[in-house]
């Protein structure tokens, strides 16, 4: 009903626009379908782990760094991922764990032996938040826009023809306000993405770097985050050792935290 | 036509627009592109041993005492240094079988004590235990273990176990507090299902309750006969709805079982909150304090009980409830309400100070009166009966060096605060410096106020080893 009542409307601004998800030519994907793509290109589809290497920079000189080991898998029930983060380095935080699964998210000092409710916005390094470096579905948590086809310069400033979504929160657990992608046209690979705050504020820039082949996928094994207001602050997220895991169920509730070995 | 007319405004639109100048790529750093890691060794095997050990050394210094309405029975330290090794190890030494080691070994040195005393070297056996998995999801572990449950930061009605742990710290940070306590003797099984989680552990008791004291007996000492003086009971059984992850525990112990409770859940995804509940017939705080005093030969059999309150035994609650509020991703800010039914009412806050400021006061009667407060810190239970607790930790403040926090708890009984502010500094990722500075702020006649000490300052030096 209201997409007979808007076609016209829709061709109209089509034309002064650019292109929406309810008008396209032929060969455009829709919004939703580029973001799953790109979903897919970014986090392996059957359980894993990977370690990542968080640096953060002030003016390009390295300050302070940490590494973690991530355990993902989809929840089959909400097709979004469960993730269990180990912190390895620095030795005064080995061990600490960052548990997410659907909603909730638990921090776990085993120092204290206390599990502790955390939110998504709680801060690990530098630019970098518990949510960015946890797995996600994009696709899942936003509603997305194609915006239109878009010439953007990637981190090593090669152009690239990239799709401009636009994202916004379909679910309660998106932790963004609204996000901006750009994902390579064809290849669907994220090129660059900007997070803004419930507010509108800008909060940080993006960009996905170095693609490599990891767990039968080229994937981008860097992203480098720019604080939005002060420039000079960046963070840098390397991913490395990927593996195919056999993750169990039992992992993902806070009462196993204290049980958690790597074994 | 019009078709047409669209689909070619369709084309246009479609067309990439050209890279724009002054790009966002142009904000990173050539350093930040260049420098790569080292890959993780690919399949690199896994630790089976995991160990966390570090060397700490803490000096305090108080300020000098002042005169307060109801004198302290024994004179305080102004200052004291202690040395301490600490370690933490697991070993997956099978498969179904994990060993759990946590100790650590003080040397303290005080003003007025000599330095060959009896007080001068203590080891804390934190845990010490077994576990086997004889099923996947099941476990059974025995030894000594540090249970711990409650989803609030200043006060936990919930952690049952909490009692009698206390050992040498530093900061007064319950967050802090926490992370060098106790272990409990016990036996403890455990399930994990799809929908939650099980458990049940009993503590035996194994040895008469100790005195409440502020020496550091000497040497290996367990201290069995604090945290295993009663026999125990708790029953927990864990939860994954409504996006509350509700605990419900059920704690056995004669003449002091209850029940208790948590929830918390997200709001938005800044915002957490959360609340802790435990109830369960019990006499109030002065009275079991007397009891306790008497019981352990503290307190003369004869002595009242001081100040005057009902000895009657019924139904009490336990309440923690608040938020943590994450500011701009920068900072977190933790506002809870503790309500304690067993803890001081203003009337017998009003007895205590008039019964300890009259004239003729001794330290029979005021060791009576603060034998209660000693008694309610090694229960880790509020004195008065409401209280709001107030916390803000700002990591990386200003460097990422550098994390601020702060907390405060604030009588609502009379408006005295205690406060402590502290800063670490991460020198390397080995060493660590730490200032806590605290204080009690309020007059004379107020919970925190009444302290003959009113500020400290601790410095603290850890090195990860």
């Amino acid at each position: 009903m209201f997409r007979t009542f808007a076609a016209p409307f829709v061709l109209l601004a089509l034309a002064l626009f650019g292109v929406s998800d309810a008008a396209r030519a032929d060969d455009t994907p829709s919004g939703a379908d580029i973001v799953a793509a790109a979903d897919r290109v970014r986090n392996p589809q059957n359980s894993f782990r990977l370690s990542l290497v968080l640096v953060e920079y002030q003016s390009g000189a390295a300050h302070d760094s940490i590494t973690l080991a991530v355990h993902s898998k989809i929840d089959p029930a909400t097709h979004q991922y469960r993730n269990l983060v180990r912190y390895a380095a620095p030795e005064r935080d080995a061990g600490k764990l960052v548990l997410l699964s659907g909603a909730t998210m638990w921090f776990y000092d085993p120092a204290s032996k206390a599990s502790i409710r955390i939110s998504a916005q709680q801060r690990l390094i530098g630019q970098a938040s518990n949510g960015d470096v946890l797995t996600v579905n994009l696709a899942h948590d936003y509603a997305s826009r194609l915006i239109g086809r878009e010439g953007i310069q990637d981190a090593d400033h090669q152009p690239r023809d990239t799709w401009h979504l636009e994202l916004t929160p379909a679910t309660s657990d998106a932790g963004y306000g609204r996000i901006e992608i750009w994902i390579e046209k064809g290849t669907m690979r994220p090129i660059k993405s900007k997070f803004y705050s419930d507010s509108g504020r800008p909060l940080k820039i993006a960009f996905y770097h170095r693609y490599e082949s990891a767990l039968g996928a080229a994937r981008p094994l860097e992203t480098i985050i720019i604080d939005a207001v002060d420039p000079h602050l960046v963070t840098k997220v390397t991913a490395s050792d990927y593996r195919a895991e056999d993750v169990q169920d039992a992992w993902f509730q806070r009462e196993y935290l204290p049980r958690f070995s790597e074994e | 036509m019009r078709g047409l007319a669209g689909v070619v405004a369709g084309l246009v639109a479609l067309a990439p627009a050209p890279a724009r100048a002054g790009d966002d790529a142009d904000l990173i750093p050539q350093d930040v592109l260049d420098t790569k890691l080292p890959p993780a060794a690919p399949g690199a095997p896994r630790q089976t041993l995991r160990s966390k050990v570090f060397a700490e050394d803490a000096f305090s210094a108080w300020s000098p005492s002042v005169a307060v309405p109801v004198p302290y029975p024994s004179s305080l330290a102004a200052w004291q240094n202690r040395t301490s090794l600490d370690a933490s190890l697991q070993w997956k030494a099978r498969p179904w079988l994990t060993l759990t080691l946590g100790d650590r070994l003080n040397v303290f040195e005080q003003d007025g004590q000599s330095f060959a005393s009896t007080d001068t070297v203590r080891n804390d056996l934190r845990e010490v235990s077994a576990t086997i998995e004889p099923i996947a999801g099941t476990y059974l572990e025995a030894g000594r273990i540090n249970v711990r449950n409650g989803s609030a930061l200043g006060f936990n009605p919930t952690d049952f176990f909490k009692t009698r742990t206390l050992v040498g710290q530093s900061s007064l940070d319950p967050s802090v507090i926490r992370q060098n306590r106790l272990g409990t003797l016990m036996l403890r099984a455990q399930t994990l299902l799809s929908w939650g989680s099980a458990s049940v552990a009993y503590a035996p008791k194994v040895a008469e309750p100790s005195p409440v004291t502020e020496s550091n007996p000497v040497g290996v000492d367990l201290h069995f006969d604090a945290t295993n003086a009663a026999h125990r009971v708790l029953t927990a059984l864990n939860l994954e709805l409504f996006d509350l992850s509700p605990q419900l525990l059920g704690y056995f112990e004669l003449h002091r079982s209850k029940l208790g409770a948590n929830v918390t859940r997200s709001i938005g995804d800044a915002v957490v909150a959360y609340a802790e509940w435990a109830g369960g017939p019990e006499q109030n705080l002065i009275v079991r304090a007397s009891a306790f005093g008497k019981q352990t030969g503290t307190l003369p059999a004869a002595t009242l009980v001081l100040p005057p309150a009902g000895t009657g035994v019924s139904f009490r609650n336990d309440v923690a409830t608040g938020l943590s509020w994450t500011v701009a991703t920068a900072f977190t800010i933790n506002v809870e309400y503790h309500f304690h039914q067993s803890g001081f009412t203003r009337s017998e806050w009003r007895n205590w100070f008039d019964l300890g400021s009259a004239p003729g006061a001794r330290p029979p009667l005021t060791g009576a009166l603060w034998f209660v407060r000693g008694y309610a810190n090694d229960q880790q239970e509020p004195v008065s009966q409401h209280q709001m607790f107030i916390r803000v930790d700002w990591p990386r403040a200003f460097t990422p060096h550098l994390e601020l926090s702060g907390f405060a708890f604030v009588s609502l009984l009379d408006g005295s605060v205690l406060s402590q502010l502290s800063a670490s500094y991460y020198l390397s990722d080995a060493w660590t410096a730490s200032a806590f500075v605290s204080g009690n702020f309020g007059d004379g006649r107020t919970e925190r106020g009444s302290f003959p000490e009113r500020g400290n300052l601790i410095l603290q030096l850890t090195r990860y080893l």
